[in-house]
């Protein structure tokens, strides 16, 4: 296919198909680095932390939590929507860019999916946790039971027991359908008989033929084809949460789109944080170059954008509408007693991004990684804004009051955060991070002596 | 020369309005409807042109001509209506003009809702708009002439300008000059509900310039493929648009706060053949006709279902616009409405077609010409 | 494939889709081609059908879509119904969420499914991988050998066409 010459290439430093093999299993083959004993020391110290926070809730229950009769939603649902949304960024690469050709995904989509998976799994351990009784969680489910009594599909909580199980099934077959030929590779470059035989029985027998190739392709395109109304649709049904209910800040018509747009404005900036170390660790830089960086920062400008204009069309509403309770919600917001969780969040995700309009900035490895965190802190202050700032200032006066988290709770966060970095520094070791096949495929349109043969 | 016979038949609906006594509000609301389609279809022809030039993709190189002259239509359009305005259609129109009848939810929004500030945001939209069609067109007839790849950044400039600058203004716009009729009620997805249904539209709208075009014997190198990737939007689009239409109505009818669900109780008790056709012909056909991967790059299918969605969506814009500015009993599609709109259809064609021969159709110094030119997809 | 094959590879897709479409018109039966990743234009060249997977997708969508909405709307009119905020016991625009979750996953595994079943791909299945260098860098031609045909013949053309490291299990 012809490509114009004035596009940068994709992938630097003339490489041949057998050097991306050789590039891209590099990460798993050896023993590991130091830093990567490092990073999971302290992950696992995180975990042991969520452990027992968890051993507390478990034993002595939600009270544990500083939760009250008035703010009953707190750190958990905030933890929960902030993971679900940072679970965005994957299948929004690997089905929504697909869609749109955008051949920059496929060296990000393979790590950025199990991202995705990750961080569903953390998100998935609150609601479960938040019941209390952890091990009554199979209720949410219809089953037949003794008590004739069915679930309640009229509820948006249990849209999302079946947004977020959807979610992360066909988020994992999708990856995992993608993984299949790479896991073939793994298993032909194997050195030991153990090794073979393992990479053997999850690559499914993998052998590369034609017919199957383009099954896989069809079957690639089709999941991408249902995978992106169902990325829209997830944190659509989370903002159902909030906006079927007729509280002050939560009860508005804009929170579906815009709950999908901060979803990915979080997803990508925590690609960016993790991609921009791992770049660099995993010495993958010719391939996740500053290209790539690029075009993730311009897809955080679009959604921080988006992120933006809802806030300032909520507030102007608010006014607009009349409502004195929607008006007085607002004004709490931005100056009441939690007005600094406010301008955390207004700062992050509406400022701080806009900074990516400079060519500069957005090509800077340091400014991005810097920006990046800022996003991922602006949007769990986005969450906890919501969450706590609508509930804390009941309709009676009287039954007013303030939150916040007890040390449990900040455990569990943290926990789920040990959580996360465990699994993926795991999946760095055990999968290849980038999907080889895909690399391959563009590298004869995009890579860089091919790009060079052109301009000759 | 139909542009004009066509033009001739809106002029004839108006008059047939105005002889046959029809109710004011009704003749002032069809002419704020089709001048506010019009303009629309402007503002995403040229929205088509910039949001690939910022993407920096190549397939569409070839059509973007189109969306370039579709442009033009902006500030005919603008003109058109501000002569609506100005000629009594903002008390026909807008329940808040009536100063001196307000309630008391209507005066707590006069700081916002009032004619002067009206007319100012009215004239920045306008001037905004057309100053960056003019710009974006002169810098890609530049790039035309002699393909410096400067002119090229210069039009990604402009490009990343307008979009931001749409993507306010649009919203905007929206609640100016259509959830204001419903001056008490209100949603905060009402805009980008707004610009998805300008954004199906335009897009199918393009589509049938470049197959009449084609007809004509222009456009050559325009393929299936390029058709395929025009259908697979407005297959997207349309689930897109359905999706923000089922967000709003859920939440409103979850809610169920009677100052929110009035909006749709006037529609599904008074106007429930309009809301249901809305439906069907905006997201059920377009979502069942265009799945197939090949009816996508056929014209056979294509075209039909790019005329529905225009259809479907001034069907929309109908339902968004004459429950609050006509009310059910004046309310009504006849002679006045189809005629009036053949004739706003044939205006826009006029200036389409004048702007489409300002210019080569085929913009071939432009970067990625070549690209669009040998372009075909797997999928 | 319980036949007489002869296989050959290519360094390069290039060559390959070039050889692929000289053995395809000189009558030769290709068994299979591997490769490392998806070549552009090699279904084509080896007049491969239109995939009906998309079909599955679409009839595995529609029964769980039917399913999730029947279901729900069987539990609160027959069921048990319990009346909720108001809501009429049949009220369509609660029922789209699940209904629409449940389509998405029936048309995904369904889809999955029958791609995997249909080429007998699945965990430990047992498959011949005539050159584990098809994963890397080369593009293997499978060649049958009919019985009326003439092995040098095969041979010949493969090595017309720039084939290399040409073995045959015969």
């Amino acid at each position: 296919m012809y490509v114009s010459p004035i596009r940068e290439p994709l992938i630097r430093g003339e490489k041949n198909y057998s050097q991306v093999t050789k590039d891209i299993l590099a990460p798993m083959a050896g023993k590991p680095s130091i830093y990567w004993y490092l990073g999971i020391s302290l992950a696992l110290i995180a975990l042991v932390f969520g452990a027992w926070a968890t051993y507390q809730t478990v034993y002595y229950g939600i009270g544990t939590w500083g939760l009250n009769k008035t703010v009953g939603w707190g750190w958990g649902i905030t933890n929960f929507v902030w993971w679900v949304g940072i679970g965005h960024a994957g299948t929004f690469i690997s089905a929504i860019l697909l869609l749109f050709r955008q051949k920059w995904r496929t060296s990000i989509n393979r790590s950025a999916e199990a991202m995705t998976l990750i961080a569903i799994a953390c998100a998935g351990f609150f609601p479960l946790i938040h019941m209390g009784r952890l091990l009554l969680g199979f209720f949410i489910f219809p089953y037949p039971n003794t008590r004739a009594l069915w679930v309640n599909f009229n509820s948006p909580l249990l849209w999302d027991v079946f947004a977020i199980s959807t979610y992360f099934a066909v988020s994992l077959i999708f990856w995992y359908v993608g993984l299949i030929p790479d896991l073939g590779t793994v298993r032909d470059k194997a050195k030991t008989k153990i090794r073979k035989a393992i990479y053997g029985f999850l690559s499914f027998g993998w052998t590369g033929s034609a017919k199957h190739w383009s099954r896989h392709e069809t079957v690639s395109l089709v999941l991408a084809g249902l995978a992106a109304p169902l990325v829209l649709s997830v944190h659509t049904i989370v903002s159902f949460d909030f906006a079927t209910s007729v509280i002050p800040g939560w009860h508005t018509t804009i929170f579906p789109p815009y709950f999908v747009s901060g979803a990915v404005f979080s997803g990508f900036a925590m690609v960016l944080t993790l991609l921009i170390v791992a770049r660099k660790a995993l010495n993958l830089e010719e391939y996740i170059t500053v290209n790539h960086i690029e075009s993730m920062n311009k897809i955080i400008i679009l959604t921080g954008s988006i992120v933006g204009i809802a806030y300032i069309t909520e507030f102007f509403m608010a006014w607009y509408s009349g409502v004195e309770y929607e008006q007085f919600t607002f004004m709490n917001r931005a100056f009441g007693p939690y007005a600094w969780a406010y301008w955390i969040m207004m700062t992050c995700n509406v400022v701080t991004p806009q900074l990516f309009w400079f060519k500069k900035i957005r090509t800077s490895l340091t400014a991005t990684f810097i920006i990046s965190i800022f996003v991922n802190i602006g949007m769990w202050f986005e969450r906890f804004v919501i969450v706590v700032t609508s509930l804390h200032r009941d309709f009676l006066p009287s039954s007013w009051s303030m939150y916040s988290p007890s040390l449990v709770e900040v455990g569990l966060y943290v926990g789920t955060i040990g959580l996360f970095f465990t699994l993926f520094l795991l999946f760095i070791r055990v999968f290849p991070v980038i999907a080889i096949a895909e690399v391959k495929s563009v590298l004869k349109s995009s890579g860089d002596h091919q790009k060079t043969a052109h301009h000759e | 020369m139909a542009g004009f016979a066509m033009v001739a038949i809106g002029l004839l609906a108006l008059v047939y309005g105005w002889i046959a006594g029809l109710e004011a509000n009704r003749i002032y609301a069809n002419l704020h409807l089709n001048s506010f389609y019009f303009v629309s279809l402007g503002l995403i022809g040229l929205f088509f042109v910039a949001v690939h030039a910022i993407a920096e993709s190549g397939w569409q190189v070839s059509m973007q001509r189109v969306g370039e002259a579709m442009s033009m239509f902006i500030p005919v359009g603008g003109i058109i209506m501000l002569i609506v305005f100005l000629s009594g259609g903002m008390h026909h129109l807008f329940e808040w003009t009536h100063k001196d009848h307000l309630d008391h939810i209507l005066i707590k929004k006069v700081p916002y809702l009032n004619q002067p500030f009206f007319y100012i945001r009215f004239f920045v939209f306008f001037a905004g708009w057309g100053l960056l069609a003019w710009l974006i067109r002169k810098t890609s007839r530049q790039l035309d002439m002699n393909g410096d790849i400067q002119y090229f950044h210069r039009l990604r400039k402009y490009s990343a300008f307008y979009v931001v600058f749409l993507a306010i203004t649009s919203v905007v716009s929206s609640w100016d000059w259509l959830m204001s009729i419903d001056a008490h009620w209100f949603s905060t997805l009402y805009g980008w509900y707004v610009f998805s249904s300008m954004l199906v539209t335009g897009f199918s709208v393009i589509v049938i310039f470049v197959f009449v075009l084609q007809r004509m014997g222009y456009m050559k190198h325009v393929n299936e493929e390029h058709i395929h990737d025009m259908g697979k939007y407005m297959f997207g689009l349309s689930i897109f648009w359905a999706y923000l239409w089922f967000s709003q109505y859920l939440l409103i009818w979850y809610a169920n706060i009677p100052e929110e669900t009035i909006y749709f109780y006037e529609r599904l008790n008074h106007f429930d053949t309009v809301f249901f056709f809305n439906l069907v012909v905006n997201f059920v056909i377009p979502f069942l006709l265009l799945m197939p991967r090949n009816a996508k790059r056929v014209y056979s299918v294509v075209i039909p279902v790019a005329v529905l969605i225009f259809i479907g969506h001034w069907v929309d814009l109908y339902q968004l616009i004459m429950p609050g500015a006509v009310g059910h009993e004046a309310a009504g599609i006849g002679f006045l409405e189809i005629g009036l709109t053949i004739g706003f259809l044939g205006l826009f064609m006029l200036v389409t077609f004048w702007g489409l021969s300002k210019a080569p159709l085929v913009p071939k110094n432009h970067p990625f010409y070549e690209e669009s030119l040998h372009y075909h997809t797997n999928y | 494939m319980n036949k007489d094959y002869i296989t050959a590879y290519y360094n390069d897709e290039e060559e390959l889709l070039k050889a692929v479409r000289q053995l395809k018109d000189k009558g030769l039966e290709i068994l299979d081609v591997l490769t490392p990743f998806p070549v552009h234009g090699l279904d084509k060249a080896l007049r491969m059908r239109r995939s009906r997977l998309s079909m599955v997708a679409f009839w595995g969508g529609a029964v769980g879509a039917a399913l999730g909405f029947l279901f729900q709307a069987w539990v609160f009119t027959k069921g048990y119904p319990l009346n909720f905020g108001g809501k009429p016991f049949f009220a369509i625009p609660s029922f789209m969420p699940v209904t629409f979750e449940m389509a998405v996953l029936f048309a995904a595994f369904s889809m999955v499914f029958a791609f995997l079943i249909y080429f007998k791909l699945g965990p430990g299945a047992k498959t011949v991988i005539h050159d584990e260098r098809i994963t890397d860098d080369r593009f293997l031609v499978v060649v049958g050998i009919r019985k009326e045909s003439n092995y040098q013949e095969i041979e010949q053309a493969l090595i017309a066409t720039g084939a290399e490291g040409i073995t045959h299990n015969v």
